[in-house]
């Protein structure tokens, strides 16, 4: 089944026409859905600043990752929930979406990088702000703008 | 000149017409427009959280405080902006949605709960700041903000449904 077929069979679900019958599921999915972005960004932009070295040097990152990462992973589930909804409810808006399928890849690029990059930062460790540490910092927090930017654009986008 | 023609007049702008029919400026605003939001209420969540009792990143609510309002007020601006910037677009009908006009209702109310906590029991902020769990009145002022924060994003969400 290619992608437009499994658009097709979604659509005629029975979850897939209670999403769209009830008016209120999407707007109140839709406001899940950002409130948990603006968590994301929040715990981002302060453990990123941290570490550019912009905010509160004096504390230690290992601290500021294990108030923020976990925060982090909780977020992105809801966001990973009501997303799923959003695409259960819409098949065709979503999965042949050019601006969907690349904000799916830097999703799963901040989520591995996440993982790689960040996780790591939970263990104590003697780290000092190297410049390439703070050139990432930035990184990250312009991969998850750029998310936001492309999630706002699958409504503009067909 | 009324309300009404005034709208009418900011709604025919060049600025507003470039908005309104240009391809790509509405979604743009939109997109810097989420962005600032997301940056000013989850920035502040963290401040809300802490005096509800959460801990964050410092052991100080005064610390806390000043390492993130600037980050606040700048994302706010930028929201301000872009929000402005949408709304001329289409101004007769955003200032006559109530979700809209809502939505301005409970951004002065949290703007009020934030004096009201920076007049009040922030003036005393020594007394507990590090030392002790937040007073009542902190933690009131907290839980108000939260609410009132998600309260924006979901009337701002529902402003995009029944314009």
């Amino acid at each position: 089944m290619d992608m437009h077929g499994f658009s097709e069979w979604l659509y005629g679900t029975g979850v897939s026409s209670a999403i769209r019958d009830n008016f209120w599921v999407v707007p109140v999915v839709q406001s899940i859905h950002i409130t948990a972005i603006a968590v994301v960004i929040g715990s981002a932009l302060v453990t990123e600043l941290r570490i550019a070295g912009v905010i509160a040097p004096e504390e230690n990152i290992c601290v500021v990752a294990q108030r923020y990462l976990p925060w982090m992973w909780r977020a992105l589930a809801v966001l990973l929930a009501t997303g799923l909804v959003m695409i259960v409810g819409e098949p065709e808006r979503t999965l042949s979406n050019v601006p969907f399928w690349i904000k799916m890849a830097l999703v799963v690029t901040g989520v591995l990088a996440s993982i790689g990059l960040r996780k790591p930062l939970l263990t104590p460790l003697d780290r000092s702000s190297t410049g390439p540490a703070r050139s990432l910092a930035w990184i990250m927090l312009s991969l998850w703008v750029a998310v936001i930017f492309c999630g706002r654009w699958i409504a503009y986008s067909n | 000149m009324n309300l009404d023609s005034t709208l009418d007049y900011l709604a025919n702008t060049p600025l507003a017409m470039a908005i309104s029919q240009g391809a790509a400026a509405f979604p743009m605003l939109e997109c810097i427009h989420v962005v600032a939001i997301a940056a000013v209420v989850g920035t502040i969540t963290i401040v809300d959280l802490r005096l509800l009792g959460y801990r964050s990143h410092r052991r100080g609510v005064r610390q806390l405080i000043e390492d993130i309002l600037p980050y606040t007020w700048g994302a706010f601006a930028l929201a301000l902006t872009a929000g402005s910037l949408l709304f001329i677009s289409n101004a007769p009908k955003y200032a006559h949605n109530a979700q809209f006009q809502l939505k301005l209702l409970v951004i002065v109310a949290a703007a009020i709960n934030m004096g009201i906590f920076h007049l009040t029991v922030y003036r005393r902020v020594e007394e507990w700041d590090d030392r002790l769990p937040p007073p009542a009145a902190a933690r009131v002022a907290g839980a108000t903000s939260l609410a009132l924060w998600l309260t924006v994003i979901f009337l701002g969400r529902w402003v995009g449904f029944t314009l």
